[in-house]
């Protein structure tokens, strides 16, 4: 009984001294003017963890003095009206809102200003990088080695292509897609090659079904022996790693949905190929050994 | 510069003015509401209720104490400006196309449709302006009958002398003012396409047209001589003069059918700045996602509004690199 007596009560703790008692009391904000004509308060919160914060703030107060006419001075002053009615003074954010900046600079030639800002600006990141490389890129005949496509190229009755066979196999398809359009010459003489003789059709006979997506050959790996439990991305996760693979094609039954058995790996370099050809000849996947070997042409 | 967005109306715009002082614009659309705002913040002071119809015409008098609108409804109403409240309808047999208060406010043209075998016709009103301002006429001073085309739109030429109109088959036609009697005709648009906007220069002596065959025309008040051409990519639907710099702003889109079809870019949803004695295209400006269907320019020229077929008016204040802009002969022509 006298402990309780001693301390003070436990409603007037709440109702008088809260401020000098309670440790996250906040001192009252402070106000200094400065020299320079700026205020400076500086005030304390609570943030939502409780913490003590304390905001320092500096103002400025300068007085914009606008002259209007008189009779819009008085507009401004007017009560609002349907469905405005009864709302206070200054914008509704339902109805007015203020849009995104706009850059307006009138310009003489504007049309020309626009293009260049669209090719330096980064607008349409996508397209423009796709412009850019383009834009380097130079079309070189592969007949008389002139600035226009092979196909348009005047001697193409007449010449056999410049570098045939020196080509890498780095640009397959864009290779046997050129060397179609050109009809590429293989013999000399008559202007009329026969589609067997013509180039590439020595060993791919007339033209094949897939367009000009048909595989390459050149940098294609034929794997035998392949698990029927292997998948098309199991396989891809194993040959990437010697290089960039183009295509993986994985022979599978019609009706059971299981691999047949074998698959090819098409590679962008045909030495990556290669080196893939070396390594993984004889790897053991799953429970049987690949046999990896290069893919022949079919004749 | 960044504009002010208004988003009170549902639909599509169809007109907006400014008062003479440009501190409020009004704009009407196809909700049946006319709203007015102030063009300093872009507050909206209020709306005037109480047509059944889409609304496609406003005009404000010189006073700023009287609206005049025409909707579908197939009535004119005038409004008290400050309180809201309609003062007087006028009621015709087809939709009103285009209102427009003469130059001293003291009367009022109307377009009206040609439908359900009425021809399109103009009529005059004489406005009072009493300390009760429904005390107004319900007899038309002049009516003006449209007998080969209809007109579209019409306003007042310098000192309400004459009254000029645009008509459905692109032609400008002149029109004495008090006897309604036809003076000149003139093919200003190519043959049969619709004439969408016709705007006076701030004296009246010329005017601006929009027409549906892409160009804008700036013709003579007194003998409805082309002075300029501007041309444009897109049908147009709205052209304006601006004050202080000699510009002209064309406004226009693809038609709304085929706007669901295209891509915003190619809308060519843009305002276009032209020159307006070098016929130049100096700028564009963007931020509408429908065919802007009407463009008001500030009375002083220091910025502009448009409504479009999105149902946004974007309030614009121009600011300085607008003002500088000069050609090397008029730079020429300030120095001297």
């Amino acid at each position: 009984m006298s402990k309780t007596a001693s301390r003070p009560d436990w409603a007037d703790d709440v109702s008088d001294s809260e401020q000098i008692n309670d440790p996250t009391a906040l001192p009252p904000p402070v106000t200094t003017v400065n020299k320079d004509g700026t205020k400076t308060t500086v005030l304390y919160r609570l943030d939502d963890l409780g913490r003590k914060v304390k905001v320092t703030r500096k103002t400025r107060t300068t007085v914009h003095k606008e002259r209007v006419n008189p009779v819009v001075a008085e507009r401004r002053e007017w009560a609002k009206f349907g469905l405005e009615k009864g709302k206070s003074k200054g914008p509704q954010p339902d109805t007015t809102s203020v849009g995104e900046n706009i850059v307006f600079r009138p310009s003489r030639d504007w049309k020309n200003v626009q293009a260049e800002e669209a090719k330096t600006g980064g607008g349409r990141a996508e397209e423009k990088s796709l412009k850019e490389q383009l834009r380097d890129k130079k079309v070189k005949c592969r007949i008389c080695s002139g600035e226009h496509f092979t196909a348009r190229c005047p001697f193409k009755d007449t010449m056999a292509p410049a570098d045939e066979g020196a080509n890498p196999a780095a640009d397959p398809l864009a290779d046997d897609e050129e060397a179609k359009a050109a009809g590429g010459l293989g013999v000399g003489g008559s202007s009329y090659v026969p589609p067997h003789l013509r180039k590439g059709g020595a060993q791919a006979a007339g033209e094949r079904m897939g367009g000009k997506y048909e595989r390459d050959d050149l940098a294609t790996l034929r794997v035998t022996n392949v698990s029927e439990m292997a998948e098309e991305q199991e396989l891809r996760d194993l040959f990437e790693r010697f290089g960039r693979v183009t295509r993986v094609f994985l022979a599978k039954d019609r009706d059971t949905g299981r691999a047949k058995g074998f698959a090819f790996i098409s590679f962008v370099d045909r030495a990556d190929a290669a080196r893939a050809c070396e390594k993984m000849d004889g790897f053991g996947y799953r429970h049987l050994i690949l046999r990896v070997e290069f893919a022949k042409r079919t004749t | 510069m960044r504009p002010v967005l208004l988003q009170g109306h549902e639909r599509s715009i169809n007109q907006i003015k400014y008062n003479k002082e440009g501190d409020l614009l009004f704009s009407v659309a196809k909700d049946k509401v006319i709203g007015a705002w102030y063009t300093s913040n872009g507050e909206r002071l209020g709306t005037y209720n109480g047509h059944q119809g889409a609304i496609w015409t406003i005009d404000v008098s010189p006073d700023t104490t009287l609206l005049a609108s025409g909707a579908a409804d197939n009535t004119i109403k005038l409004w008290n400006i400050r309180t809201g409240e309609c003062v007087k309808t006028w009621e015709f047999p087809t939709a009103v196309k285009r209102v427009e208060f003469s130059e001293d406010g003291k009367q009022l043209l109307a377009v009206t449709e040609k439908r359900m075998g009425y021809l399109g016709t103009i009529v005059v009103y004489d406005v009072r302006y009493g300390d009760d301002l429904t005390d107004q006429t319900d007899e038309h001073s002049l009516k003006i009958t449209c007998e080969d085309s209809k007109a579209t739109v019409a306003g007042w030429s310098y000192l309400d002398k004459y009254i000029i109109s645009g008509h459905e088959d692109g032609t400008v036609q002149q029109w004495d003012a008090k006897t309604g009697e036809s003076l000149m005709v003139v093919e200003a648009h190519e043959y049969d396409t619709t004439i969408n906007d016709l705007q006076f220069s701030p004296d009246r002596t010329y005017f601006i047209t929009a027409g549906k065959d892409k160009s804008a025309k700036l013709i003579s008040s007194r003998d409805l001589s082309i002075l300029k051409t501007y041309v444009a990519d897109t049908p147009l639907n709205t052209a304006a003069i601006t004050s202080k710099k000699d510009f002209v702003i064309l406004g226009g889109g693809q038609a709304a059918m085929e706007v669901t079809t295209t891509s915003a870019r190619q809308g060519k949803f843009e305002a276009r700045f032209y020159h307006k004695i070098f016929e130049d295209e100096i700028g564009r400006i963007k931020g509408h996602f429908g065919p802007l269907n009407t463009i008001a320019v500030h009375p002083q020229g220091t910025g502009y509004a448009s409504g479009s077929e999105d149902g946004y008016v974007r309030l614009h204040a121009f600011d300085k690199p607008y003002f500088d802009f000069m050609y090397e002969v008029e730079r020429e022509q300030a120095r001297k």
